[in-house]
């Protein structure tokens, strides 16, 4: 069964074309990476499929529901990391979690949780302003997750994240339906079965491991 | 000729008739002598400004609800159509005042209110023009035009509530005579007719802008190449 | 999603961050006190006008003040893209508005707090209940005009410029009536029950429009 179906997406920030007619279905337990270079509209599309953004025109439908329309439905559904780790650098690691215990309606025991599961435990206490960027980027991780979401968008994880990023998002990213956007062609092999490769906004189709790889 | 440059020509007909009507048929005031003329334009294009920033808080509320983007241009017309008769307004009420009351400018209650008015849609106008065009531009627009046409009467109440506590200027309006009043009508008819040719006029030209930028409904953007006009 | 304690999240969240940083508060308070330094020099204060012109110098500093409190809660948010974060959750947008106006009124009322006595060191004014009630009631309407036009132009490029042409005309019928009940206070004449009365109805009126706006500002 398909959890996210996306039609025709398309959008304009003003005159520029960003996306371009882009379908893209994921099944249920699916992971799938979104390939392509600077530009090509990967930030664009994951910002859409999370509901951050309504595309100029398109459909899309996550778990059975016009996403556009019951998009508030859908919050609980998604998790969603984007590429600025949007922590506020006063508050240390495990406040800045506590936070979003309390906007997600989640208890306050699940920091620890999805603390031990990105290996910060140790950090906790620390103000994220004092976090290098890849720490930072662990706990924008551990905030995604926090309300154990179904369907993971994530936008170039990666980034900064180290040696481990394979085996910590593969961790993260265990039974849950997952779109991944990298520059990282190797680490999206190991990742992901499918990719979906993007260029000048537009789909140049899926692939399907095999033929990435040969 | 297309029909928007007729009705344009037919608007400025009328008004030359409303010009004509307010030197040749109207009597002059004997108080005031004849910058009193002044009066019927200047108050005619203060209610077509309502009238177009009705139009604002319309298109806004309607968008809201409905996400349709030709509301939301309305809303656009409106307000810039809006903003020029406020200014018209303004200009021409400076003028008479500087004749009557001896200056250009007196903070009486009616025209704190229009100048506050002005600054809030000149406010909405800087707003479209610097937000990027698109779905977030008309919604952040129709906030302000729904807060700008709920201030105005707040403003207005508090400055004539404020002018009472400060004794100012009171424009005193006695009953016009039949013909003075009969070439207000008719000017007002002519203010409202062009206001509405020029809200029309805007409207088409957004129109045009807007398949642009493409924000014309979805169901018409037809996906996999680029609509014509983009190119 | 239970409405208060997401607001109440997000109040302690801005309020711990600034207790943390002090980055508002000290910068707030002394461009005050250099508006009433400019005030003194530009107006020849002495004791006989000090009244009179009091007043005027105490609206201009707490309007722009404000301008400055409200704009950066929201700057703030955008720069460091948490809210977008925030607006991914299930709560209330709504309740999340109330959070940010709740915390940047705190703000500008503790800034107030230095405001009222320097005025009454620096200009030899009474300093009354009176002038208290009439700042704090004003200061509620202005937050939440203030904040909702803050997040409006959080997305829109020259926000700086942009937020006080579209705050301070809103904000007219704050600065009027609490300009009339401070003048009274201060032994002016004009009535200063009646001008409390409008703030009151001016704070409701305001409250409840920028709460229903809040969901079509900040959602999406």
């Amino acid at each position: 069964m398909s959890i996210v179906v996306a039609d025709g997406i398309t959008h304009w920030f003003g005159r520029e074309l960003a996306l371009e007619g882009v379908d893209l279905t994921l099944d249920t337990g699916e992971h799938m990476a979104v390939l392509g270079e600077n530009g090509a509209g990967k930030t664009t599309l994951l910002r859409i499929l999370a509901t951050a953004l309504r595309p100029t025109a398109g459909s899309l439908q996550i778990a059975g529901l016009n996403a556009f329309r019951e998009k508030r439905r859908l919050r609980h559904y998604i998790g969603y990391v984007a590429h600025a780790p949007g922590l506020y650098p006063a508050l240390t690691a495990s406040e800045n979690l506590r936070f979003f215990c309390d906007l997600q309606g989640v208890p306050g025991s699940r920091v620890d949780e999805v603390l031990d599961i990105v290996g910060l435990r140790a950090i906790a206490m620390r103000r994220s302003s004092e976090l290098s960027r890849g720490m930072q980027q662990r706990v924008a991780l551990a905030r995604a997750i926090l309300h154990d979401p179904k369907l993971l968008i994530l936008d170039e994880p990666d980034a900064s994240l180290g040696s481990d990023a394979a085996d910590l998002l593969g961790e993260i990213m265990r039974d849950r339906s997952v779109v991944l956007a990298t520059h990282d062609h190797a680490l999206a092999n190991r990742l992901c079965p499918r990719t979906l490769e993007l260029r000048h906004g537009r789909s140049h189709g899926t692939a399907t491991r095999l033929h990435v790889v040969r | 000729m297309n029909r928007y440059e007729k009705a344009a020509a037919a608007a400025v007909a009328l008004m030359l008739v409303a010009g004509a009507a307010i030197f040749l048929y109207a009597p002059t005031d004997w108080l005031q002598g004849p910058v009193q003329r002044i009066f019927y334009l200047h108050v005619s294009s203060a209610i077509a400004a309502y009238g177009c920033f009705t139009v604002v808080l319309l298109g806004g509320l309607i968008f809201l609800r409905t996400e349709n983007y030709a509301a939301d241009r309305w809303a656009r017309a409106g307000a810039l159509v809006g903003v020029i008769f406020t200014t018209v307004t303004l200009v021409m009420g400076s003028l008479w005042a500087k004749k009557v009351w001896g200056s250009f400018w007196v903070w009486d209650a009616r025209l704190t209110a229009t100048l506050v008015l002005w600054i809030i849609y000149a406010g909405y106008l800087l707003v479209r023009r610097l937000a990027e065009p698109g779905r977030q531009a008309a919604r952040i627009a129709a906030a302000v035009g729904i807060f700008g046409f709920v201030d105005v009467p707040v403003v207005h109440f508090s400055v004539t509530w404020w002018v009472t506590q400060h004794p100012g200027p009171v424009i005193v309006n006695d009953a016009l005579p039949p013909q003075m009043l009969a070439t207000f009508l008719f000017t007002m008819f002519c203010t409202l007719v062009l206001a509405a040719v020029m809200v029309a006029i805007r409207y088409r030209i957004e129109t045009l802008l807007d398949a642009r930028h493409v924000l014309i409904e979805p169901a018409r953007v037809v996906t996999g190449h680029q609509p014509e006009a983009a190119r | 999603m239970n409405p208060l304690r997401v607001a109440v999240a997000v109040m302690r969240k801005d309020l711990v961050s600034e207790w943390r940083t002090r980055e508002m508060v000290p910068a707030l308070a002394q461009f005050i006190v250099l508006a009433l330094l400019i005030g003194n020099f530009g107006f020849q204060i002495d004791s006989r006008n000090a009244p009179s012109i009091a007043p005027g110098i105490l609206w201009l500093a707490l309007v722009f003040a404000g301008l400055v409190a409200f704009g950066r809660t929201f700057a703030a948010e955008r720069e460091q893209a948490s809210l977008e974060a925030m607006l991914m959750t299930p709560a209330s947008p709504v309740a999340i508005f109330a959070g940010k106006a709740l915390a940047a009124c705190a703000v500008l009322v503790i800034c107030e707090a230095v405001m009222l006595p320097a005025l009454t060191l620096f200009f030899g004014i009474p300093f009354s209940g009176d002038v208290v009630l009439a700042v704090l009631l004003a200061t509620v309407g202005m937050a939440a005009l203030g904040c909702i036009f803050a997040a409006i132009v959080a997305r829109v490029r020259a926000r700086e410029l942009l937020l006080p042409l579209l705050t301070i005309p809103l904000w007219i019928p704050f600065i009027i009536a609490g300009g009339q009940a401070v003048q009274s206070a201060m032994g002016l004449p004009g009535s200063y029950d009646q001008a409390i009365g409008l703030l009151i109805d001016f704070d409701i009126l305001f409250v409840v429009l920028t709460s229903l706006a809040a969901r079509f500002v900040l959602d999406d």
